[in-house]
């Protein structure tokens, strides 16, 4: 409800006198000044026009039969609706004592009689515009509280007002909704009886205790608090010290159930896992039909130690037929023998060791120890191409943080594209691996090939789930490996050589970093 | 017909494997010679090579295949025995076609490679003799006179003495003469024998 009143509003004015000339005369001199007018002729009247128009300034009289002057100002002053206009008294008793009971019961102002027209005119303009401002004033006050109060109830998280002891001085509504018990329950109680389980913790570490005693402010996540029922809810509190010119008036606390909020960080975080598992899932397939393409590859390479020893041990039984076996000779063989059973497991191991299921996780990586292998993996499948794959890093290349599998995957996948892609070509030019530091937090490594290359338009899809340029793909290859690169915190691309052919290159951040993810400098 | 040296001809790209083969054959006291790929094995080839070709079908570079190929075109009559790995049977299938002797999955029995070494030993010296013998033949046919080549066609063909000295417009008595040098120069007493013998040798001369 707002009573602004403005310049050109009517300011009211009651008349209450019970003699008649004397209303007229008043009249008479009020009247055509912009007032509107209004008369009594006794108290009781006059009370129940000011409750009805809430005059500003009431002329009264002191002496009138039934009901005098000072009993109903007593009454206009203790009736909200009517306590703040301003009563001015009318009387022809000019003594002291009357003037001050009239302003002991609340009067503004005292005329005498007979009064003189430009007195009455001048105190009654002057009230008026008292009161007018006073109400002005006071509608701006409520106003400004009606949006404090708006703010505060709207407010969804609690606030509390706490004295020195704790003691809860203010409650907004959402604190007791939170509590689950009314506002005015809270108010005078001691905030850490009603939230914690005092007996169980030292007092001293209770949360806001030190913001209450020593002004630090404090902010707290995943804190257990009781309701008013004493069942518990996990909360987030801010608690800021009320200083008033460096003195410690206790602390405000603004406080959240945050249950719903866990509820949903959980159901985030169970997501992120699914996707990791799914992720790591999608490799190993990847993994596995990488392994089955290469599967003709692997059974010849395991084949050729086989039949080297089987040729070597036959030979060993000949010499030792003979009847001077040459024991030197037939150590030899022995040895040769053995270096091909290791060569055999060898590639057993590395075979294993890429079909794991679960990646191993992040480790500290040698990337040239890493490429090397990683050739020597792809070499299976290169037995039809002529150039073959060159490795070259530069020297000193820092270690990095990654998973060796899911790295090697990626590499292993580069490295047969870009040998399939020569061989298709018909070129006998090698498959260029190379590693390199790049910038402060990155190791690049590139596989670039001479071979048939990129069509322009498939490039922009090539990391794109199920796009392929190959008849029996699936088009998972690089979509898998981007994924692979970007939860090792690197990054992974293509850039069209001038001279043809292909170039892709990852980054992986180096051990030790500061940054998560590096970002190719180029 | 000279006696040539057989030798086993190992190619093969994969160290271990072509070392080992090579100590194994020579414990079986055949002459060996290794390769490692088929390109080393073109360089060094000639016509005059005898035995067999052990040969690995899956190469880096040029493949078994390929190198079978290449010899086919130089009419190597050498026998290939392709080695192969799991899973190359349609390949050796392809080989055979070519004209290989035989092939044997890796990793082998010795027995069973030696024994296949064997037979293609065989083979060659077969083939070598027949080849030995046409080259004879030829060696013959070419000793002849235009005019003796001619009667000899003739002859082949069945023309009697009579009409050929009509023919030819001499007399049935020269005829004879070259009848007779024919008959000596390629060493039989019999026609039936001699229409075999150029019979045999047929695409290789004209």
């Amino acid at each position: 409800m707002t009573e602004t009143v403005s310049e050109n509003s009517e300011v009211t004015v009651l008349l209450v006198d019970d003699n008649p000339q004397n209303l007229k005369v008043l009249y008479e001199t009020l009247k055509d000044k912009g007032y509107r007018l209004l008369i009594a002729n006794e108290g009781e009247k006059a009370l129940d026009l000011a409750h009805r128009h809430h005059p500003e300034v009431i002329l009264l009289d002191i002496m009138m039969p039934e009901m005098d002057g000072y009993e109903v100002c007593e009454r206009l002053k203790a009736d909200p609706q009517t306590a703040d206009c301003a009563v001015v008294f009318l009387s022809a008793l000019d003594d002291l004592q009357a003037k001050v009971k009239g302003f002991s019961l609340g009067g503004a102002d005292y005329i005498s009689k007979p009064f003189q027209s430009q007195e009455v005119i001048a105190r009654v303009k002057t009230h008026a515009q008292v009161i007018r401002l006073e109400r002005e004033l006071q509608a701006r006050n409520r106003e400004l509280q009606g949006d404090q109060a708006r703010i505060l109830n709207s407010i969804s998280e609690g606030i509390y007002g706490l004295d020195e002891n704790g003691i809860i001085e203010f409650a907004n509504p959402a604190a007791g909704m939170i509590m689950g018990c009314p506002v005015e329950d809270l108010i005078g109680k001691s905030f850490f009886d009603l939230h914690f389980s005092t007996a169980s913790d030292s007092e001293d570490n209770l949360p806001v205790m030190a913001t209450c005693r020593q002004g630090v402010a404090e902010n707290q996540r995943d804190i257990r608090m009781l309701r008013a029922d004493g069942s518990g809810f996990p909360a987030e509190y801010r608690s800021t010290p009320k200083l008033d010119d460096e003195e410690l008036h206790g602390a405000v606390v603004v406080f959240r159930d945050i249950t719903t909020e866990l509820e949903n960080e959980q159901a985030l975080e169970d997501a992120r896992a699914m996707v990791q598992e799914q992720r790591d899932q999608l490799a190993h397939t990847s993994r596995l039909s990488t392994m089955g393409e290469m599967a003709a590859g692997f059974a010849h390479e395991v084949n050729q130690p086989l039949t080297a020893i089987t040729n070597y041990a036959r030979v060993a039984k000949r010499m030792m037929g003979k009847e001077q076996p040459d024991l030197g000779l037939l150590q030899e063989t022995l040895d040769k023998v053995e270096a091909q059973s290791h060569r055999a497991s060898e590639i057993i191991r590395r075979i294993r060791r890429f079909m794991k299921k679960p990646a191993t996780g992040k480790e500290i990586l040698s990337v040239p120890g890493l490429l090397e292998d990683t050739r020597q993996f792809a070499e299976v499948d290169m037995r039809n191409n002529e150039g073959g794959i060159e490795v070259q890093v530069e020297d000193s290349l820092p270690d990095v943080l990654a998973d060796p599998i899911q790295v090697q995957q990626v590499a292993l996948n580069l490295i047969r594209n870009a040998l399939e892609a020569t061989r298709s070509a018909g070129a006998a030019t090698p498959v260029e691996v190379s590693a390199r530091r790049c910038g402060d937090h990155c190791v690049r490594v590139q596989v670039r090939d001479h071979g048939i290359g990129v069509a322009e338009e498939a490039e922009e899809k090539l990391f794109h789930p199920f796009h392929t340029t190959k008849d029996e793909g699936m088009g998972i290859g690089l979509a898998t490996c981007r994924s692979l690169i970007q939860a090792q915190g690197g990054e992974i691309g293509y850039e069209r050589p001038e001279d043809g052919g292909a170039c892709f290159w990852f980054t992986l951040p180096v051990s030790g970093a500061e940054v998560e993810v590096c970002a190719p400098e180029e | 017909m000279t006696e040539i040296q057989q030798t086993v001809y190992v190619v093969e790209d994969d160290e271990a494997v072509r070392d080992s083969l090579e100590l194994l054959l020579k414990s079986d006291s055949k002459p060996v010679k290794t390769y490692e790929s088929a390109n080393a094995f073109l360089k060094d080839y000639s016509d005059k090579m005898a035995g067999c070709i052990v040969l690995d079908i899956r190469m880096p570079g040029m493949d078994g295949m390929e190198l079978q190929k290449k010899l086919n075109d130089k009419h190597s009559i050498l026998p290939i025995i392709f080695v192969t790995g799991h899973g190359d049977v349609p390949m050796a299938v392809d080989a055979m076609k070519e004209g290989a002797v035989d092939f044997i999955q890796k990793p082998y029995r010795e027995e069973a490679l030696l024994e296949k070494i064997e037979a293609a030993l065989e083979q060659d010296q077969e083939q070598r003799k027949s080849l030995d013998e046409k080259q004879e033949i030829i060696r013959r046919v070419k000793s002849l006179t235009p005019r003796e080549r001619e009667i000899m066609d003739r002859m082949i063909a069945g023309q009697a003495n009579k009409v050929i000295a009509i023919e030819l417009e001499i007399s049935q008595r020269t005829v004879e003469i070259h009848r007779s040098r024919v008959m000596h120069k390629m060493g039989t007493h019999s026609l039936a024998h001699l229409v075999r013998m150029v019979l045999s040798v047929k695409d290789l001369i004209d």
